[in-house]
Parts: C-alpha cells; structure tokens; sequence
C-alpha cells in the first residue's frame, strides 16, 4: 500500500477538519493532495499527536486529524496514554508505519523488527484502534472515523515510495499564522488583539 | 501562609489571565497546586506521561486560540527542551511555564538541577521570574502573561518553596 494513495482516499473525507503532520516526506504529499490554511506542518519529531490533542481540546467540536509516522510515535510513546486518558471525540490519530526514519536516512524503526503500535494503542487505551491493510479499508475506516463521534487510532502499514511533488511553500512562523487566521475566519472568533501603545490612544 | 491557600490564589491567577488549557505533571511540592488545578472548573487540566508532550499540547491549543500553560519541575523543563526550541521558539508560541524550583537554597536534594534551571533558561532566551512572595503572584501572574503574547514566547515563572506556602519567607531572597 502507499502512503500516497492513502492520503488521496482521505482527501474527500477531510471537509474541514484540520491537519497535523508530521515532518517528512508525508507533509509535502499531503499538501499537494489537499492546500489548505488549515493544515499545520510539525517540526518537532514526535510532538505531531500532541499538538493535535491541544488542538482537539481547544475546539471540541472541530474534528482534528493527526497524520503521524512510525519514527514520530515512537519518540512520544506516552502520549497514547495521555490521548486515552483525555478520550477527545473529535481526533483520529493516523499513522503511516513504513517501519523506517524517512526522513533521517531511511534507517529501520522498531516497528520494523515486530513492534505494533495498533496494539500499543488499544493497550494504552484508545479502544477504537485498527489496521488496515488495503486503501480501500484505509478509505472506509477514515470515512467513518471522520463521520463519527469517537476517538479513533488507525493504522496503515505503507512502503517506503515518495511521490515526487512540491516543497511545503511556507515556513513555520507564516504557516502558524495562516493556521490561525483560518481558524479565526472559520470559527468567527478574534485570536489577536492588537494593543496599541498607551501613546496612541 | 498555608500550601492550600497558596494554590487557591496561584490557581483563581491563572484563570484571571485567561489560562483555560493546563498540563501538568506532579512533584510532591506542588500537590496542593495541582489539587487544586483538578478541582477547578473552567480549566481543561492534561495530566502527562512526560512533560515535553505537554509542551505540544500547549502549542495545539494556542493555535485554535487557548491560552495554556505547563505547571512541572525543573527535571521536567529539562525534558521538554527539544519541544520548547523547535516547536515554542521556532513557531513563536508564547506559553506560561510554571516550573518548580527543585534544588533552591535550602534543598537537601537536587542541587545540580537547581543549579542548572536559571543557566539553561537564560540559554534559551525564555526570561524568567522567580516566585517567592504570594502576595505577589496574582499581579505577577497577569503581567507575565501579557509578556509572553507580546513576546510571542515562553515565560518561565520558577515556583519557589516560599511561594508554594511550604517555607518561611526571607527578606533578602
């Protein structure tokens, strides 16, 4: 299976939700499948499901999407636990397992030699964790993931093919302000405020 | 004055700053603290497995339009280091950093963590006030927290004994 077939299957199911993903190769396809304000490119290996739980509990009602990889979750192990425990109805949490670092040489990740993060999921906690082993099952799962009202842990074990598309166009200071000015528009609220100093006024 | 009143007003601080997402994970310092986090309404409380996650989660929240903060000891500072430069001070995140000063004078145990929290802040450029006197902390509170959005960075408030109602406080600390 590939990832970049996958990702085109969740494109129509992705309305408005909002997109984190983990660095990598993952990123730049998801982006070329799906521009959009709305997505958030992490940087910081392993942060990419926590910053989509800060997400989902900020906005409980907006359904958030994390788009994790193997090397990533592995990094940041406990936060399965922590997702468990705050149970957020609103995230899917997707991991690309290609059982390598991608983006740091393509070296073998635990996953490679056994490890299962389906199964470290559901024993953390989050009941609703699955494989899927085709894109059609990959499809269905995060239809229904996105249609529903769960807290949902899908997995998809994918090569290690990169499709060849466009660099993410944007840094990461443009990108956390185009992010917030979307949720900002999109959820009609006011984030910043602007003070003027005492002088002005 | 006694832990629990401490907590009470370091708490009903935050709330007043507009915090309404706190991470936290417990140090026996700040079981009153963190007693009371739990018990407050208005606030999303996130217990940890590891500090630096929390550091995400703070991020997360901000960018849907939360005010968060991290309330952990300076061990836990220390394990979130990664998160705090390539997510916070890359992204230009501000958040309130509440961190206990484990190894202050007085300590009979981590000297050599207390010694390094003041030097690794400064390493960063996350600048810092150390809490020692409660009458103190609503104001300061509040004040940090305009700092850390127009700075659109971290602010480190260090959590001292005397602050946390668990020791006398001195006049020349």
């Amino acid at each position: 299976m590939k990832r970049y077939d996958c990702l085109q299957a969740l494109v129509a199911e992705i309305k408005d939700a909002l997109v984190v993903s983990s660095a990598g190769a993952m990123t730049l396809e998801w982006n070329a499948l799906h521009p959009s304000d709305g997505n958030f490119r992490v940087r910081t290996l392993g942060l990419c499901s926590s910053i989509a739980l800060g997400m989902a509990l900020g906005l409980p009602h907006r359904k958030v999407v994390a788009l994790d990889g193997d090397g990533s979750l592995l990094m940041n192990l406990c936060s399965l636990p922590t997702i468990a425990r705050m149970r957020p109805s609103n995230l899917v949490h997707i991991v690309f397992d290609n059982e390598v670092y991608e983006a740091s040489g393509s070296k073998k990740t635990a996953t490679g030699a056994g490890t299962d993060l389906v199964g470290m999921a559901r024993a953390a906690g989050i009941k609703n964790s699955h494989w899927s082993k085709t894109v059609e099952e990959f499809a269905a799962a995060a239809a229904t993931a996105l249609r529903g009202t769960e807290l949902c842990f899908i997995g998809a074990k994918v090569t290690t093919e990169r499709t060849a598309v466009p660099p993410f166009p944007i840094d990461e200071v443009e990108n956390k302000y185009r992010f917030m000015r979307h949720i900002e528009q999109s959820e009609k609220i006011e984030i910043f405020k602007v003070n003027l100093p005492a002088s002005y006024t | 004055m006694a832990a629990a009143e401490s907590a009470k007003i370091i708490v009903n601080g935050l709330k007043d700053a507009g915090i309404s997402i706190i991470v936290t994970l417990p140090d026996i310092n700040l079981s009153d603290l963190l007693r009371e986090v739990e018990e407050t309404k208005d606030v999303i409380h996130v217990p940890l497995c590891r500090e630096e996650e929390g550091m995400g989660i703070c991020a997360g929240g901000y960018l849907v339009g939360k005010k968060c903060a991290a309330i952990m000891q300076n061990g836990g500072f220390f394990n979130s280091n990664n998160a705090i430069v390539s997510t916070l001070l890359q992204y230009q995140v501000p958040v309130l950093l509440w961190i206990y000063y484990a190894g202050d004078i007085g300590d009979r145990t981590f000297a050599s963590t207390g010694g390094m929290t003041e030097p690794v802040l400064q390493a960063l450029g996350i600048r810092y006030y150390v809490m020692r006197d409660i009458d103190d902390a609503p104001e300061l509170i509040k004040r940090a927290q305009i700092l850390a959005e127009d700075g659109k960075k971290p602010i480190a408030l260090l959590l001292t004994k005397e602050v946390l109602g668990r020791r006398a406080a001195l006049k020349s600390l």
